[in-house]
């Protein structure tokens, strides 16, 4: 007989420990299952932003998160999508947007048709047939003062100042019933690759059926696990270190974040209400700590307000599960802020934990499935990353000359192959972004489809040029319906 | 592009007609020029009289008229298959085209199923599905649209006589123009550079050149084997039947829609309900029964008269490491071959053909295409294998040689993997592409006597009482809806039946 999992103990810090608090407790909460929280000192800043893709708007649904409440709390502004610039030496910025509506035509990708289109002589941008992305430009979003949404088939994503979006989760968290304690972790000990019971350095001894480590990169249970070594992605990120620091806020607030290349890497401008956000991800060979710290100000044409901090940063990935320890966000995965995807790495944990959450905390087969099925999963989210740096055309500079010649996994690479050949996305299981979102990246860095499928020739070209009149007609229609987001969240409304 | 892309397909029977139905249905005469080449004399396998829903979708695609495609093939409605004997001798489960249940408190319903049967008595799972339970009832109906009504959990496909369907397409294709040579392959000459195929003699000494070859020329692939030597994968080691007997019967008394499927000996024996007649036959391992036993083994277990003498099949369980090499494509049993327990004959040719037209060549063949039919067909071969492995291994027969040795037998990592968490905790993962989705898996699992262990922990947030309640209440809209269903028989009769139905 099998004994069921009922003391689960999470140690870690910010997003990660409150957000897997809230969710294990309101998952498993009320079938007999006690979440408690160690919580270690917290790594962040007043400058430390967190940036989310709509997924997120799900998982604060599941946890019983009110929109407006976060926004509110949190300095919050919601976003359609992100601007990339200077990735392509002279080429133009462009908009990755949320748009949650793949565009067909007789159930045939818009993009097929567009191809068609271009190689014809039309001169208008993909991104223009993108409703979230021609929002975003125009600082408009969805989402009304109060939290509500306007009806339109995009999903916004969302800016949260980082110490306030933390000090909201464990509100909730300790309200819905999670026990939580602050303390530092004294020693660990271990049965085989199972934790026993961890000491913290007040002197308590806590043990767990099922231990979480949400303690960031320092990995402070599953890093000693046997068999969880950490694969490094350095030869593939080059970038070394994350600098944030903030500027005054914008005016008019903008519908998008800013991701803009320099030299030595890139530099994301991220607006709220009150300030905005900088994080600068940079190889140190490259340019200095202080070099680029004086270059920012020029980089982003704002001063800089108040501190400004640089942490250290090792890409790469472990096996998240071993014995009875599941290690979720930074301690199972170090990838750059890049395409905000910091807290949806935590959401994917969570998700696959929930899914797999042992059923017999005395032996747990879940584990190699659990792991198999995150690593995938993430894998794929650092190939969507990569393909920023791998397709840009910044030349002769040795950091991003170097970023286009290292050699893209053998997916990535088969990705492109068929992206270029039929302007077709491979979509594999476990993807966090989907067709949209690749193509809106792919042809934003100038990944151009050589041919497109002869089934686009079934349609009459009136007939096309009929739907994409229209499809401009209605992105423009349904933009102006939407409030901007300066008069929902910036001016009069702070 | 310079002209429409010349194509010749090699080979007539169900794949080569299927692609060119699909090929001249859905692009345009400046696109693609299509020709077949067939021979009278070559006789085509046919084995694939029962079909998957998917089925459907390719007809719609190009325009085939459901009720008119089923009068003149004689075909009948199937919406699962019924496995006897599998688990162990006695066992009968259907695997639905359907769902079984529906979710409650945020888990599968399986896992309530199994809560609720860990604490009191509770139905057998097949009881909640209303396919399973239309097919125990022998009754038919098309699945209405409104998803909350019971019979909207369900899907549908076909029986059919295949080498009539393959003439039904080749009618059709022919009415729009499509041009058919008689003849048999002689020689494949290949380009001495490239290694492309330049061009096909027939006996006649008629050379063809064309810019694609589709090789349906069936198990030998006459272009991709012998011509371009792609090698086979070899799966014998998973999947032992490697030969056929197949013999019509006289129509009986049981019109059922679905397929039957019996665990014998050596291998299992099928049983296809058509209008005019009904389709058997044996599937078996030459290493564990010989070709005479095995004749005899099938005529005495037939219910009606049979129509004709056994006809021997041999096959080999496998599939081309490349379907598409160079300017060849092979599809159809060219391309691979899985035994036909989960009737994917015919759907995995489909598939083949679908993306085919999606990634159809329009200048010059790009590499980059070819290598993404390769990987799209690799993982429905590699899902399909699976799938069919566990009704092999998932047994507790040990009363002939077969099955102890399937028993025993190494599985591949992906199902055994699969079947450890299922029986741990009743999970059933979903993939994105591929057959088949869990409910299919659900029913083979529990069909075969696996039983999980544990069910997933969020199950336990519904109280008991309601989850007990839900399931009654689940089993009892089933039985009374389905009691509203016509039968099969009459449903047949009234909206397609053949010119040679026989009378029930």
């Amino acid at each position: 007989m099998s004994r069921k999992v009922e003391q689960v103990l999470i140690v870690g810090r910010d997003a990660a420990a409150w957000l897997t608090a809230l969710a294990l407790q309101r998952a498993f909460g009320r079938t007999g299952v006690t979440v408690r929280v160690v919580e270690l000192p917290s790594l962040l800043g007043p400058a430390d932003v967190y940036a989310a893709v709509p997924s997120l708007t799900a998982l604060h649904g599941l946890l019983g998160l009110n929109d407006h409440e976060v926004l509110a709390a949190t300095s919050g502004v919601p976003v359609l999508g992100q601007r990339f610039s200077n990735w392509s030496g002279a080429g133009k910025p462009f908009v990755h947007g949320y748009d949650t509506q793949r565009v067909a035509i007789e159930d045939l990708d818009f993009l097929q048709f567009w191809v068609k289109a271009r190689a014809e002589g039309l001169k208008v941008e993909l991104e223009d047939f993108s409703l979230a992305a021609a929002a975003a430009r125009q600082g408009r979003s969805p989402v009304e003062a109060d939290g509500t949404q306007v009806e339109t088939p995009v999903a916004p994503g969302w800016h949260f100042d980082g110490r306030s979006y933390v000090d909201l989760l464990r509100r909730a968290a300790l309200s819905a019933g999670v026990e939580g304690r602050a303390a530092g972790v004294q020693a660990v000990s271990r049965e085989g690759d199972r934790i026993v019971s961890v000491t913290l350095d007040d002197g308590l001894t806590v043990a767990a059926d099922l231990f979480i480590d949400a303690s960031g990169a320092e990995a402070v249970l599953i890093g000693d696990s046997p068999g969880a070594e950490f694969e490094s992605w350095r030869d593939a990120f080059r970038a070394d270190r994350i600098l944030v620091a903030s500027a005054p806020a914008l005016t008019p607030l903008p519908g998008h974040s800013e991701i803009a290349a320099f030299p030595a890497g890139w530099l994301g401008l991220f607006p709220l209400r009150d300030r905005t956000a900088i994080t600068a991800v940079y190889d140190s060979s490259v340019m200095s700590d202080r070099d680029v710290a004086q270059a920012i100000p020029v980089l982003c044409g704002r001063p800089v307000i108040g501190e400004v901090t640089v942490e250290p940063f090792a890409p790469g990935l472990r096996p998240g599960w071993v014995g009875n320890c599941v290690a979720i966000g930074g301690a199972a995965v170090a990838l750059e802020p890049l395409d905000a995807i910091l807290l949806h790495l935590i959401h994917t944990g969570l998700s696959h934990l929930i899914a797999l959450f042992p059923v017999d905390a005395d032996q747990m087969p879940e584990a190699p499935v659990f792991n198999a099925g995150f690593a995938s999963h993430v894998r794929n989210i650092r190939d969507f990353q990569l393909t920023h740096y791998a397709l840009n055309r910044r030349f002769d500079e040795p950091f991003w000359d170097r970023a286009r010649d290292v050699p893209v996994p053998e997916r990535l690479a088969e990705r492109f192959r068929l992206f270029e050949a039929r302007g077709t996305v491979a979509i594999y299981d476990d993807e966090s972004f989907q067709e949209q979102n690749w193509t809106s990246i792919f042809v934003g860095h100038g990944l151009i489809p050589r041919s497109y499928t002869p089934l686009v020739d079934r349609v009459p070209v009136e007939e096309q040029m009929a739907k994409f009149r229209g499809l401009l007609a209605r992105v423009a229609e349904e933009v102006r319906a939407m409030p901007e987001v300066e008069s929902q969240f910036g001016g009069a409304a702070r | 592009m310079t002209g429409p892309l010349d194509v010749v397909i090699v080979g007539g029977g169900t794949a080569g007609w299927m692609s060119a139905a699909g090929l001249v249905g859905v692009l345009k005469p400046d696109q693609c020029r299509v020709r077949l080449v067939e021979s009278d004399e070559i006789g085509t396998v046919g084995v694939g009289e029962a079909t998957l829903p998917q089925m459907r979708e390719f007809n719609d695609l190009i325009g085939i008229v459901e009720s008119d495609m089923m009068r003149k093939t004689n075909a009948t409605f199937k919406i699962g298959i019924e496995f006897r004997d599998w688990g162990f001798k006695g066992s009968n489960y259907v695997h639905p085209f359907g769902a079984h249940g529906k979710a409650m408190g945020g888990v599968a319903f399986h896992h309530q199923w199994v809560r609720a049967g860990q604490q009191s008595r509770v139905a057998d799972i097949g009881e909640y599905s209303y396919a399973i339970e239309a097919c125990r009832k022998n009754r038919f109906d098309f699945p209405v649209d409104d998803p909350e009504a019971i019979n909207s959990t369900y899907n549908y496909a076909y029986h059919f006589d295949a080498s009539l369907y393959a003439r039904y397409l080749r009618g059709w294709c022919e009415a729009r123009g499509l041009t058919r040579i008689e003849g048999k392959v002689n020689d494949v000459a290949l380009d001495p550079q490239s290694g492309d195929v330049a061009s096909i003699t027939l006996e006649s000494g008629e050379r063809i050149t064309a810019d694609l070859f589709i090789d349906c020329s069936g198990f030998r692939g006459l272009i991709i084997g012998q011509a371009l030597n792609v090698p086979f994968e070899d799966w014998t080691r998973w999947l032992p039947c490697d030969r056929a007997l197949a013999v019509p019967t006289e129509r009986s008394e049981d019109f059922a829609p679905y397929t039957r499927s019996t665990a014998l000996e050596a291998g299992w024996q099928w049983r296809i309900p058509l209008q005019h007649r009904t389709g058997n036959g044996y599937v078996y391992s030459s290493a564990f029964i010989s070709d005479d036993e095995a004749m005899t083994r099938l005529l005495g277990n037939l219910d009606g008269k049979p129509l004709a003498e056994p006809r021997p099949i041999r096959f080999k369980s496998g599939r081309r490491t490349a379907s598409w090499t160079k300017n060849c494509i092979a599809i159809g049993l060219a391309s691979g071959f899985l035994e036909p327990l989960e009737s994917t004959s015919i759907y995995l040719t489909q598939v083949a053909i679908l993306n085919l037209l999606k990634l159809f060549p329009r200048s010059r063949i790009d590499p980059a295409l070819a290598e993404r039919f390769n990987r799209v067909v690799d993982n429905e071969y590699d899902r399909v294998r699976d799938f069919l492995i566990l009704h092999y291994h998932a047994t507790s027969r040990t009363d002939s040689e077969l099955w102890r040795h399937c028993r025993e037998m190494d599985i591949p990592d992906t199902l055994r993997d699969r079947m450890a968490l299922f029986e741990h905790r009743g999970h059933i993962a979903q993939y994105r592409d591929g057959l088949f989705s869990p409910p299919s898996w659900l029913s083979v699992f529990v069909g075969q006597g696996m039983r999980p262990t544990g069910y997933h922990p969020m199950a336990d947030n519904l109280p008991l009482e309601t989850v007990t309640a839900g399931l009654e209440a689940i089993r009892r809209r089933v039985s009374e809806r389905v009691e509203a269903m016509p039968m099969h028989d009459a449903f047949v009769r009234d909206y397609c039946a053949a010119a040679d139905m026989v009378p029930a």
